[in-house]
């Protein structure tokens, strides 16, 4: 209604002029000088114009309406909007566009998942030669036991590194890959120690795992396996030579169950704090450990907001930093 | 002797698993046409199958599905398709278990001999006592946790006799402290450097009784080693 009253004011001024122009020139004409006859001519102009508004309101409604409440989602776009000529050439025009967009977004998708299996089959394959290289040093058998360690832990970061990979493009179709189930916490964060565990040794920290037995999450047990990884990852890195354990700590408050791991390594300096979500961002800290990607934090708190969970971070340069991961007691809704 | 019957399109993998199953003592065979592979698994009548989802032609599930109509015998799927969906597929399509690339030598070991054992029962067709030995005199029962040395033995705990099978594999060379801590760290549970160091206390203690206390070396900074007899330290 505010959209068609603004469209029609110089519509309303040219009459309001008219008006006054065609009273003042019978006012002038007739004789008497009366007023009626203009009066008159004003009630019976009015009327014309209330009706034609009347009308084109009517027949234009649907544009008006359409016009002024954007589309909230792509079909809307298809409704009708009237029967006017200047309606269906709108609509003629939406329709030409949605579908030209409609085109150009079918072949971006198609790209996405082309490149998405792409990746997919290239981790997959790239895991055999992993396999190939893994045999091969343990039937190596080498003299110099530390050699062997080194080798040992440049194969666990390419597994880890492909492992990223492959959870990178899996995010992207997210929804087909997830199962939520009631999963122990104690033993989930135990499984991801243990996959982690030459990396501890490497780096002599010992894992303090303080979460009572009967601590329960609902999560999907592989991706939360994955967001353990990363920040287990993080926290020994971040804390290797400095620190002694990595702590794991979970408590129930209420309808929430907290994990807590906490490390006494390098930590992060508030001005970075803010942004070590952010995809790529390493901060001044990361510059300084050559396999900082500032992908691992980025992938979790995507996780983590597909899961319904929440993740914060909390650090003092010098001391530690501790990744909070806030579960809700019921389960999570699948996004549909 | 048990058979063991490899479908693995990698050819170096395969040749790697078959020389580690013969090492230790079972029969291996593996598959090189894949246009033959139930000719192939008839004519060697195989106990177990070690079997990777992709291969050329048909996946490893129809092949799966193939060996259940003749056979009950068990099928380890070994594939770097580590999705539950996967996993499931081969469940249902007949599998006995499942390992993802890339794998350990030991998990693939460990799951073989579980397998055979539910299958045939322990005592059937048994193989015969897997034993370690070294140059220096030392023999290793890993299933049964004794060590004896010239008639005498000593029975060790399960962690003791994971450290000494390590030590005597590689007698006269130093095995890490890293490597012993990975070894210990098993089924969750934390091993940390004091904890390493009481084990092998009581390992020396052990094998004080067989009157070889002084061939366990501490080497600072890196490990420990077992002497080979008549060996100076360096």
């Amino acid at each position: 209604m505010r959209l068609f009253l603004k469209e029609h004011i110089p519509l309303l001024i040219v009459y309001l002029v008219q008006i006054i122009l065609v009273g003042t020139l019978f006012w002038l004409g007739s004789d008497t000088h009366s007023v009626s006859i203009s009066l008159y001519s004003a009630v019976l102009i009015t009327v014309l114009l209330f009706v034609y508004l009347t009308y084109r309101y009517l027949s234009h409604r649907r544009l008006y309406q359409r016009l002024s409440e954007p589309a909230g989602t792509l079909d809307q776009s298809q409704n009708e909007i009237g029967e006017s000529p200047l309606a269906d050439a709108l609509h003629e025009l939406l329709e030409n566009q949605f579908q030209l967009y409609q085109n150009e977004l079918y072949d971006t998708r198609q790209r996405l998942a082309l490149h998405t299996a792409f990746i997919n089959r290239w981790v997959h394959q790239m895991k055999t030669p992993i396999s190939v290289i893994q045999l091969t040093l343990q039937d190596m058998d080498l003299d110099d036991d530390e050699v062997e360690g080194s080798l040992q832990e440049e194969l666990d970061k390419l597994r880890k590194g492909l492992e990223m990979a492959l959870h990178t493009s899996r995010l992207d179709r997210f929804e087909h890959d997830f199962r939520v189930d009631a999963i122990p916490l104690r033993s989930a964060v135990q499984e991801a120690v243990a996959d982690n565990r030459r990396w501890f040794i490497r780096n002599r920290l010992v894992p303090d795992i303080r979460i009572d037995e009967e601590l329960a999450v609902y999560s999907d047990a592989k991706w939360f396996h994955f967001m353990l990884g990363q920040v287990i990852t993080n926290a020994v890195t971040y804390s290797a030579g400095r620190g002694e354990r990595v702590v794991f700590a979970a408590s129930r408050r209420e309808a929430e169950t907290v994990l807590e791991i906490t490390d006494q390594g390098v930590g992060i300096r508030p001005e970075d704090l803010g942004r070590v979500f952010e995809p790529y961002y390493t901060g001044s800290t990361g510059r300084n450990y050559h396999e900082s990607t500032g992908m691992g934090l980025y992938l979790v708190r995507e996780v983590c907001s597909r899961l319904g969970h929440r993740v914060e971070i909390d650090s003092a340069p010098e001391q530690g930093t501790t990744v909070r991961f806030v579960f809700d007691a019921r389960p999570v809704r699948l996004p549909v | 002797m048990f058979r063991i019957f490899i479908i693995e399109d990698d050819a170096k993998i395969s040749s790697m698993l078959k020389a580690h199953v013969e090492k230790y003592g079972y029969e291996a065979a593996v598959l090189e046409d894949f246009d033959r592979v139930m000719e192939r698994f008839e004519s060697f009548q195989p106990h177990l199958v070690l079997l990777d989802v992709n291969l050329p032609k048909f996946d490893g599930f129809y092949w799966c599905r193939q060996i259940r109509h003749v056979s009950t015998c068990p099928v380890l799927f070994i594939s770097a398709r580590d999705s539950e969906m996967d996993q499931v597929m081969a469940l249902e399509n007949g599998a006995d278990d499942y390992i993802t690339k890339p794998f350990a030598y030991e998990v693939v070991m460990a799951k073989i001999r579980s397998s055979l054992r539910r299958a045939y029962g322990s005592y059937s067709g048994r193989q015969e006592e897997r034993k370690v030995e070294e140059p220096g005199g030392l023999t290793l029962y890993p299933e049964r946790f004794i060590l004896s040395s010239a008639g005498a033995s000593v029975e060790l705990t399960q962690k003791e006799s994971m450290l000494i099978e390590a030590l005597m594999n590689r007698a006269g060379r130093v095995v890490s402290r890293n490597r012993l801590l990975d070894l210990l760290w098993e089924d969750h549970h934390f091993v940390d450097d004091n904890t390493l160091n009481v084990y092998m206390t009581r390992l020396r203690k052990k094998l004080k009784e067989l009157d070889m206390e002084e061939r366990i070396e501490t080497v600072r900074g890196a490990g420990y080693v077992l002497r080979t007899t008549g060996e100076e330290s360096p």
